[in-house]
């Protein structure tokens, strides 16, 4: 089998399963995750076999796997899809599989698989715990998950979209890839679809990134339209290129290129919830956690990033885009990390400090910084996701105390843990190790090198972006200490906590999988000449993706943001332990103001500003207005016109005229004659011969004097 | 030659009306047999254009299975049936869903002879406007499909009906007075009604006309033609018959209603309007963009206006419609395009899956009103868990109908999209918002209905709610595999839409 | 020889005879009667034209004898007529066979 065709069979195993899953086994619980972790595993697989020949692929950048079929007929030519594995899908494929595996491994443990099925547990809504006898005693434990099948057909189907995604080589697969993930996360988000929260939070995200899409697909019409085709290794062409930024457009003096990027980089701010389309991702927190890891690290979220860096050849052809880009970028990366400080919620943390490194991502990106954005993309989907699923290990373990105590309370509310880390060894040293990797812990964390080499890449050339950034890196610190200090450290806040437990191996090996990755993986890039220790690292990563662009130069080492990227780390973690080592109530906190809390009020002024006049203007205005009694009244008023006219005509004319005058009339003048005349036929024969008699003589005489005499 | 290849059309055409005809004469007796034969009647003309599909040239120019058969020959008409690319895909259209729709149907128990010799008629209507290729017989088959929608609006529909089918025969047959009178003009100035003869003489007919300058009627007649079709797509703002009649109407109605009835009119704009009146229509292309445009976005938000889950279902007709017409705006505008060709496809092929996905959504929503008996997204909530089955058809079909990437309505769109987006750049864009609440719609009907918490009404007693039945099953499948095949490999059906485009336009 | 006008004098008398027993009569047999008078009025107006016209001719003679024939019919019918009435009615007088009226 050649490399092209394993290509093209990456993304398939996924759906297979998702059809299987649903047609065949959705009945049997563990027939469904055999199917969908077999699948997985194919895929896995064959992505880590199309990985290595890739990685041992002599310029890659120049030759990729590639290979294409003819899709759709348009006129003359044929719309072409294909798959292209170049070294940014390859350093993608591997992040993918390998954090999809472990989540679909992890969602086996997480939905409870082998536990009793629930006293009242039904579809639709969270498990609530079964009771089993045990040596005489009634014990409350963990039930599995009724629509347990249904998770793995649906992440079944996520897998496909993201690999799709992935190996694509033009942009309306692309297209289809990132909008099967949409159906999935809102079928995910919304999984427990009885509880109103989680069905809004499901249609708000598919509506918030749907915004973004409708300008994506603009975008792609646009460039299709430009260029006559949507492969991007024909969209890349020097030549093609430079048209496209030759020709001006209208809309704020971009060039195409400018405005096509723009338009597809709208795409990307619905679905790496980038402000101010950010707003659905904490929401998406009602889903189950895997769903949030799959969404919010391995796929979803960074397939926006994954679409701006695919795009970045005609993105970078106009400053102006790139200025946009940057600014939105790093306003996120700060924004949302302010209000990541004030959450509660264990998981909503998280979202927030996702986006804000997709912020981060985006404003290196718009600073240029290209190599480094696709480097923060890999170790933030693997430490991120082991975060996710930390979390989610952690909610599940305080679930399991909320069982054992029969209080219910939050088990996502962090001021009800304290003092896991003896409880939950495991999930504790694993999340220690996502969260610091997010803080940028120095030297053994992949988060410090990527984020390192962000910032590094910023300082100079764009001075605010890098002190945006700065700043967030401080606050991103601050508040994952605050997380892990509120969770993990110090000592049980409620009975719950004091009752947790550590979790099945299922969940755990993942995490174990995945902190390897966070910290290993940033190995592959540290810089040449990191702190004048040249010789140690070849910087793979650099050269390997860098290769792309003809890249291959690591910018060069400056002291400066290495400094500050020291000195934010540190500083954050140190303030966050510091604040919070004793903090026992959300009352002590001293960051829980309301604007904070409130996320700056942005889901209260879009609801405000643009959710009820949608409303409005659908019924009232367009609906009973417009239809109901412009479009209608207009209609009836004709209607009623006609109608008028009819009835007019009928009884000034056809009534009075027609029917009386001619039609009855008529009929009354026989009618009347025959009666007045009726005596003559008195039905006596010798009258009527009388008569007869009579008549005749009057003839006769008449004749006789007007024939004869005249 | 076989007699099956030589009277293929007419065999596929006049079949219904011969069964329809033939369970006239038929005494009465079980219902079951009656539904069965018109199940039967209607499977012959699928399955005759199955192999009309196999023996279809898309290659040959013109039209192909030609019958010419003497007719009303003092007016120069004739019985003639012919087929191309766009008329094979709304035969193969029509035949596919007249089945199913029959097969919905068999819940019905209230006078089954005279409801399915209605569907019967109806089919033969719908298939006489795609295959006739003269103007007159046109007119005659375009009328003749009103007549069993009246009444089976009018005698199975619900508590509206009369209104509903009052305001829909009135709308369409006033619409349609301003053809009629432009194809008796245009028999008078060639004396005949023969489609391929008008078509090459019309475009590039010159003089005077009545006394007037040609110009001036072809304007008229232009816009006759344009309102007769208008009305039956609908374009906004001729379209609130569409809500009424959808809603009212029986379920195997609704299908036909929205699968291919609204079809005639985007057909009659592709083989009349744009044939006849290419100047015209360059000329009022952005008036017919504005008005599409309009369509997808009013459309849109009115269907995301309704509480009743019908009405729902039948104002996003009008927004897909729209972009089907947004699209002929587009091959008006500039023919002989690239661009103009690709708005051309996709809008043929939004005919094909708007056919395929609001026949599935009514059919889905007749499904739960057989059930529960009320329309009102508001009685219903969290109903998932009783009907997984059902339920998942429904999400499946509502993403078609969204256009979700993977399944048919998203080829079509995006075709759309890409044609129109150089020639009507502005109007592609706002119709992106139809687009964004064609989203709103969708998911609010899903939310309503299954999710949410259970309304309990529906999960106990004499009011519990009763899976899909196998047999309606049966309805959705043809449909639902279609519009997987279509999304994934859209390649079959385009390859002969665009080849028949490239003729045409 | 006597003028034809005393035969037609004659005819006419015997004619107004007959037409006022027709009218005035009550009984229908009269009245029968009085139709006989009429008739053989007629006959001697056609036998005298004849006398006094064309001898040769003989359509006067032969008019006379078709009309005894037809009166004797006549005669036939009309009894049988007022049989059958009196017995259905058990009266014969004109007056109150008075059926078509309105």
């Amino acid at each position: 089998m050649t490399t092209e065709t394993l290509i093209w069979l990456i993304p398939l195993p996924p759906i297979l399963a998702f059809f299987l899953i649903i047609l065949l086994t959705n009945r049997r619980k563990g027939l469904s995750h055999w199917v969908a972790i077999g699948a997985a595993t194919l895929s896995w697989a064959a992505a880590m076999s199309v990985f290595v020949q890739a990685v041992g692929q002599h310029e890659l950048a120049k030759e990729p796997f590639a290979s294409f079929i003819n899709w759709i007929p348009t006129a003359d030519s044929w719309l072409k899809i294909g798959v292209l594995v170049d070294p940014l899908s390859a350093i993608a494929l591997f992040f993918v599989a390998w954090t999809i595996l472990a989540i679909f491994i992890y969602s086996v443990g997480y939905h409870n698989f082998g536990q009793p099925a629930g006293d009242h547990d039904v579809p639709g809504l969270p498990p609530h715990g079964a009771t089993i006898e045990h040596g005489g005693h009634n014990h409350v434990v963990p039930s599995i998950e009724p629509m347990y099948s249904r998770f793995f057909a649906f992440i079944s189907l996520f897998a496909f979209g993201m690999y799709t995604l992935v190996v694509s080589d033009n942009l309306l697969t692309l297209f289809v890839g990132w909008e099967i993930m949409g159906l999935c996360s809102y079928l995910l988000i919304g999984f427990w679809y009885a509880k109103p929260s989680a069905r809004d939070a499901g249609v708000k995200a598919f509506m918030t990134t749907r915004v973004g899409d409708v300008f994506m697909l603009l975008g792609i019409a646009f460039v299709y339209s430009a260029t006559g085709t949507l492969s991007y290794r024909e969209i890349f062409q020097p030549q093609v290129l430079q048209t496209l930024a030759g020709v001006s457009t209208p809309i704020l003096g971009l060039s195409a290129a400018g405005l096509i990027g723009l338009l597809l980089f709208i795409g990307t701010v619905g679905k790496s919830a980038q402000f101010p389309l950010h707003v659905w991702l904490p929401d998406a927190m009602e889903g189950p956690t895997p769903v949030s890891a799959m969404i919010h690290a391995a796929t979803m979220v960074s397939a926006g990033v994954f679409m701006v860096i695919r795009i970045f050849p005609l993105l970078s052809l106009d400053p102006r885009t790139m200025t946009i880009v940057a600014f939105i970028g790093a306003f996120t990366a700060l924004f949302a990390a302010t209000i990541a400080v004030a959450q509660n919620d264990i998981k909503r943390v998280l979202a927030y400090s996702t986006i804000s490194q997709l912020g981060y991502m985006i404003a290196a990106l718009g600073a240029g910084a290209y190599v480094a954005a696709t480097f923060h993309l890999v170790t933030h989907a693997f430490f991120k996701a082991l975060l996710f699923l930390g979390s989610g290990s952690v909610i599940h373990g305080m679930e399991h105390g909320v069982l054992h105590t029969g209080k219910h309370i939050d088990a996502q509310d962090m001021f009800n843990m304290g003092g896991l880390r003896k409880k939950m060894p495991i999930t504790f040293w694993t999340f220690l190790i996502g969260g610091f990797a997010l803080s940028g812990f120095p030297l053994v964390t992949a988060g410090f090198w990527s984020k390192d080499e962000i910032l590094a890449s910023t300082f100079g050339g764009h001075m605010g972006v890098f002190i945006t950034l700065a700043i967030a890196a401080f606050l991103t610190a601050f508040y994952t200490m605050r997380q892990i200090t509120l969770t993990f450290l110090g000592e049980a806040r409620t009975e719950a906590a004091a009752h947790a437990q550590e979790n099945v191996w299922t969940m755990t090996a993942p995490l174990i999988l995945l902190s390897i990755f966070a910290v290993g993986f940033g190995w592959v890039g540290i810089p040449e000449d990191f702190a004048g220790l040249r010789g140690v690292s070849s910087n793979w990563f650099h050269h390997f993706v860098g290769s792309m662009l003809g890249e291959t130069h690591a910018i060069e080492f400056n002291w400066i943001p290495l400094l500050t990227s020291l000195t934010v780390a540190f500083g954050g973690l140190f303030v966050g332990w510091l604040a919070y080592r004793r903090t026992r109530t959300p009352a002590e906190d001293a960051l829980q103001i309301p604007v904070l809390k409130k996320k700056w009020y942005i889901d209260e002024i879009y609801s405000a500003l643009l959710i009820r006049p949608a409303y409005w203007i659908a019924e009232t205005l367009v609906y009973q207005t417009m239809d109901k009694g412009l479009i209608d009244g207009l209609l009836h008023l004709f209607g009623k016109g006609t109608a008028a006219i009819g009835s007019g005509l009928r009884n000034v004319i056809d009534k009075p005229v027609i029917n009386a005058f001619f039609g009855d009339g008529t009929a009354h003048v026989v009618q009347g004659t025959g009666r007045n005349m009726r005596a003559v036929q008195s039905g006596r024969i010798q009258q009527y011969m009388l008569v007869a008699l009579l008549i005749m003589m009057v003839v006769a005489g008449l004749a006789y004097f007007l024939l004869i005499r005249l | 030659m076989l007699f099956i290849d030589t009277h293929l059309l007419s065999l596929i055409l006049f079949i219904p009306a011969v069964a329809a005809v033939v369970l006239w004469l038929l005494p009465n007796g079980s219902l079951r047999f009656f539904r069965w034969w018109a199940l039967i009647a209607s499977l012959i003309p699928l399955v005759l254009t199955v192999y009309l599909w196999m023996g279809f040239n898309p290659n040959a120019a013109g039209y192909q299975f030609e019958e010419q058969y003497v007719w009303y020959q003092a007016i120069g008409s004739s019985l003639h049936l012919g087929v191309d690319g766009l008329s094979l895909t709304m035969v193969l259209l029509t035949t596919l869903l007249t089945p199913l729709a029959i097969l919905a149907s068999f819940g019905v128990t209230d006078r089954v002879k005279a409801f399915m010799m209605l569907f019967l008629f109806l089919e033969t209507g719908m298939l006489g406007v795609f295959l006739a290729m003269d103007l007159l017989l046109f007119f005659v088959f375009w009328e003749i499909g009103l007549v069993p929608m009246y009444f089976l609006i009018n005698q199975w529909g619900s508590a509206n009906r009369d209104y509903a089918s009052m305001k829909f025969m009135i709308y369409t047959m006033g619409g349609s007075l301003g053809l009629l009178l432009g194809i008796q003009l245009l028999g008078v100035v060639f004396h005949t009604f023969d489609l391929a003869t008008i078509t090459t003489q019309w475009s590039t007919f010159q003089g005077s006309l009545l006394g007037l300058p040609i110009q001036t009627v072809k304007t008229i007649v232009f816009w006759a033609f344009v309102i007769a079709f208008a009305v039956k797509v609908p374009v906004w703002p001729f379209h609130t018959w569409l809500p009424d009649a959808h809603t009212e109407a029986p379920t195997g109605g609704s299908m036909l209603l929205a699968g291919v009835l609204l079809k005639l009119g985007a057909y009659g704009f592709l083989r009349l309007v744009l044939p006849f009146y290419p100047d015209e229509a360059r000329i009022f292309a952005f008036a017919l963009a504005a008005l599409a445009t309009a369509a997808i976005v009013f459309g849109a938000l009115g269907s995301f206006a309704q509480t009743d889950f019908k009405r729902l279902v039948a104002y996003s007709s009008v927004n897909h419609m729209g972009f089907v017409v947004l699209g002929i705006a587009a091959a008006g505008l500039a023919p002989g395009t690239a661009d103009a060709r690709i708005a051309m496809n996709g809008a043929v092929l939004q005919m094909f899956n708007h056919g395929l996905s609001a026949a599935g959504m009514f059919f889905l929503v007749g499904v739960l009103y057989d059930r529960t008996h009320t329309r009102n997204l508001e009685d219903f909530g969290g109903l998932f868990p009783l009907v997984p089955i059902y339920g998942g058809i429904l999400i499946f079909t509502s993403m078609a109908s969204l256009g979700l990437p993977g399944l048919n309505g998203f080829v079509s769109e995006f075709l759309v999209v890409r044609g129109t987006y150089p020639l009507l750049t502005v109007y592609t864009a706002i119709s992106m918002l139809g687009l964004l609440f064609t989203g709103a719609y969708i998911l609010k009907g899903i939310m309503k209905v299954l999710h949410g918490p259970l309304n309990a009404h529906w999960s106990e007693g004499a009011h519990r709610l009763v899976e899909i039945s196998k047999r309606e099953i049966l309805v959705a499948a043809p449909l639902m595999i279609l519009m997987l095949v279509i999304g994934v490999w859209p390649a079959w059906i385009l390859d002969i839409i665009n080849k028949a485009v490239m003729q045409l336009f | 020889m006597i003028p034809i006008s005393w035969y037609l004098i004659l005819a006419a008398a015997l004619f107004s005879i007959g037409l006022f027993g027709v009218l005035s009569r009550r009984n229908a047999i009269a009245i029968l009667l009085g139709v006989e008078l009429m008739l053989n009025a007629v006959n001697i107006n056609l036998v005298s034209f004849w006398r006094y016209g064309g001898i040769a001719d003989m359509s006067g003679q032969v008019f006379a004898i078709i009309v005894f024939a037809v009166a004797a019919a006549e005669v036939a019918v009309g009894l049988a007529l007022v049989i059958s009435v009196y017995r259905q009615r058990r009266t014969v007088l004109a007056d109150d066979l008075d059926l078509l009226k309105w």
